[in-house]
């Protein structure tokens, strides 16, 4: 809980939220290392023995086609399987040299460090502003009320969603269309100033033009976060990746990137999926 | 490719070779056979449906009309000012003394009841999985609590309140009792309105860093806070209209209640039980007066929530 406490001692009125608060010049330079992890639900082996690294500033994609793993990969990053019943891993997953399950991380600290975005758009059926606000006030990481409006002014500026509803932010965040909503849950997200942010299929349901927005975004975001994004759509996979991770049944079959990977894959499960004989 | 488009013209031509021999314009053609059946089907049952509505609404609107009519004929203030007598019977007296105790017995019971139903309720619906044999249990017989007849728990109350504990009859008994009578409505529809809200929110809250208890404090049940009230409203109700378990528990008084125990409280129910049954108009428009008030009370209570619900489902 000590990093909320430092949080809370920010002054977030009068910065950028994209700016350091460490003096390194960016935000963001956090990054997974993965190692020998095994995850099962109840018997089933879903993950088998995943080694990686997700380097900080850059895209990294999980792809692969459904029932790989993936999803369950980027979930065991901020540990929203840990409810799930029948969850069990082996290995570790290390945030910046430290174990994520080690018993002395707090799960709520963890998650306020790596944000997610789901794959339907999961706003609160509260106003945007409240939308925004929601993580700021629970960790209360803001002085006052001017500091909180500077946030979620912030938070909406970066997901590219401030001059569609700077006019409109007490109405609900539910008469948003589906591509706003998505980019309402990233400046959700955004707001907790995590290091990382997960996305997890965050455009299977919206249409191309919200799809190339919130595409953008991510490319945006690298510079100042962490990103991991989930994917069983290869064209988005190689518009954005800087490192691609293909799964296949629980196993990593090949790391590469893009281009070169979709071009020239080494491995011919690889080049199945890519032709579309993989299913 | 060409040969599909061939198929193609062979069934469009086939089509039209169809269409050719129905010298019948489409708008004169008739759907089918068993149509015209349908049809009548279809206003035989409509009629049906509407009757059944009539008979419903006949003693409803009956009901309404007799207590109404006849308790705000006879009804004065002196009815609601002052309380039964000895002699009621013979002219004189109100229900006063019914009207506070039901209230009291109301207090007591929400106060019981509803606390208890609603933690129990989020409980289940958040902390305990559908695989939880504790909550299965509790489940089961919260079930079983609902369908049991309301005299058997009278006399439960009965052997636990007034003779074990040795409270006596009075209005601690009484409420007590009234509370086991409506916490599994509380508690299951509390539990049910929280299932309701969808998951994708809870998982949305517990991403952004929130606590179990912050997310439902902040988001579930705020959400569920209308079926929780129409639960609420419905164990009031039954609360306001419950006989049996009070006869054995709260037997009747003719004086206002002063004291929680070892005094014998009376209520709205008990007037109408009580002199509906004596011979003579006097004993019997105290009855339709205290029914009138009962059912303006229930309509209260209903109104009001129907209120409440509106504000809380603005968002």
């Amino acid at each position: 809980m000590s990093g909320n406490q430092e949080l809370a001692q920010e002054d977030v009125a009068t910065q950028d939220l994209m700016t350091p608060n460490d003096g390194t010049g960016t935000r963001g330079g956090s990054g997974f290392s993965i190692r020998d992890l095994n995850v099962f639900y109840r018997n089933l082996h879903v993950l088998k023995g995943i080694s990686l690294e997700v380097e900080p500033h850059k895209i990294t994609v999980f792809m692969g086609p459904s029932g790989c793993g993936k999803s369950t990969l980027v979930r065991v990053l901020n540990r929203m399987n840990d409810h799930v019943e029948g969850f069990r891993h082996t290995g570790q997953v290390l945030l910046d040299g430290k174990n994520i399950y080690d018993s002395d991380v707090d799960p709520v600290l963890l998650k306020t460090k790596v944000g997610m975005v789901f794959q339907k758009p999961n706003p609160f059926p509260i106003s945007i502003y409240d939308n925004v606000s929601f993580g700021p006030k629970i960790h209360k990481t803001f002085k006052s009320k001017d500091a909180l409006d500077v946030i979620v002014q912030q938070s909406l500026e970066k997901a590219g969603l401030w001059d569609e509803v700077k006019d409109r932010l007490k109405t609900s965040a539910m008469r948003l269309s589906g591509g706003q909503q998505q980019r309402l849950c990233i400046a959700r997200a955004i707001a907790t100033l995590p290091e990382v942010i997960l996305f997890d299929e965050p455009a299977s349901a919206l249409d191309p033009g919200s799809t190339a927005k919130v595409e953008e975004l991510m490319v945006a975001l690298k510079k100042n976060y962490t990103v991991v994004l989930v994917t069983h759509n290869m064209q988005q996979a190689a518009r954005v990746a800087n490192k691609v991770v293909f799964l296949y049944k629980g196993d990593i079959v090949e790391i590469g990137e893009p281009p070169a990977m979709f071009e020239n894959p080494k491995n011919p499960l690889t080049e199945k999926y890519i032709s579309g004989h993989l299913t | 490719m060409s040969k599909t488009s061939e198929g193609g013209a062979d069934s469009s031509t086939a089509l039209a070779q169809a269409t050719q021999t129905v010298t019948v314009p489409w708008y004169q053609q008739r759907v089918s056979n068993s149509y015209r059946r349908r049809q009548i089907w279809d206003k035989i049952l409509k009629g049906l449906i509407l009757v059944a509505v009539g008979l419903v609404l006949i003693p409803l609107l009956d009901m309404l009309y007799l207590f109404a009519y006849k308790g705000l004929t006879v009804i004065s203030l002196s009815d609601l000012t002052e309380s039964t007598t000895a002699g009621t019977g013979l002219g004189g007296g109100g229900i006063y003394n019914a009207i506070t105790g039901s209230l009291l017995l109301l207090g007591i019971s929400a106060a019981i009841s509803v606390p208890l139903g609603i933690f129990s309720g989020v409980y289940m619906a958040e902390f305990a999985g559908e695989h939880n044999r504790y909550a299965s249990i509790v489940r089961f017989f919260s079930d079983v609590l609902a369908g049991v007849p309301s005299i058997v728990l009278g006399y439960v109350g009965y052997l636990l309140f007034v003779l074990s504990a040795g409270w006596g009859y009075s209005a601690l008994a009484g409420g007590l009792t009234l509370s086991i009578l409506m916490l599994p409505y509380i508690l299951r529809t509390t539990e049910l309105s929280i299932k309701r809200v969808p998951d994708s929110i809870r998982e949305g809250a517990i991403a952004l860093g929130s606590t179990r208890t912050s997310m439902i404090n902040k988001l579930t049940l705020r959400f569920a806070i209308p079926g929780i009230i129409t639960g609420v409203m419905l164990a009031v109700s039954i609360s306001f209209s419950e006989t049996a378990p009070l006869l054995y528990t709260a037997l009747f008084s003719n004086y206002p209640p002063t004291a929680l125990l070892h005094q014998p409280v009376a209520y709205i129910t008990g007037i109408v039980w009580t002199f509906s049954q004596m011979p003579g108009t006097g004993p019997h428009d105290l009855a339709y007066i205290a029914s009138f008030v009962l059912l303006s009370l229930v309509f209260l209570v209903n109104f009001i929530a129907r209120v409440v619900l509106k504000r809380f489902s603005k968002i």
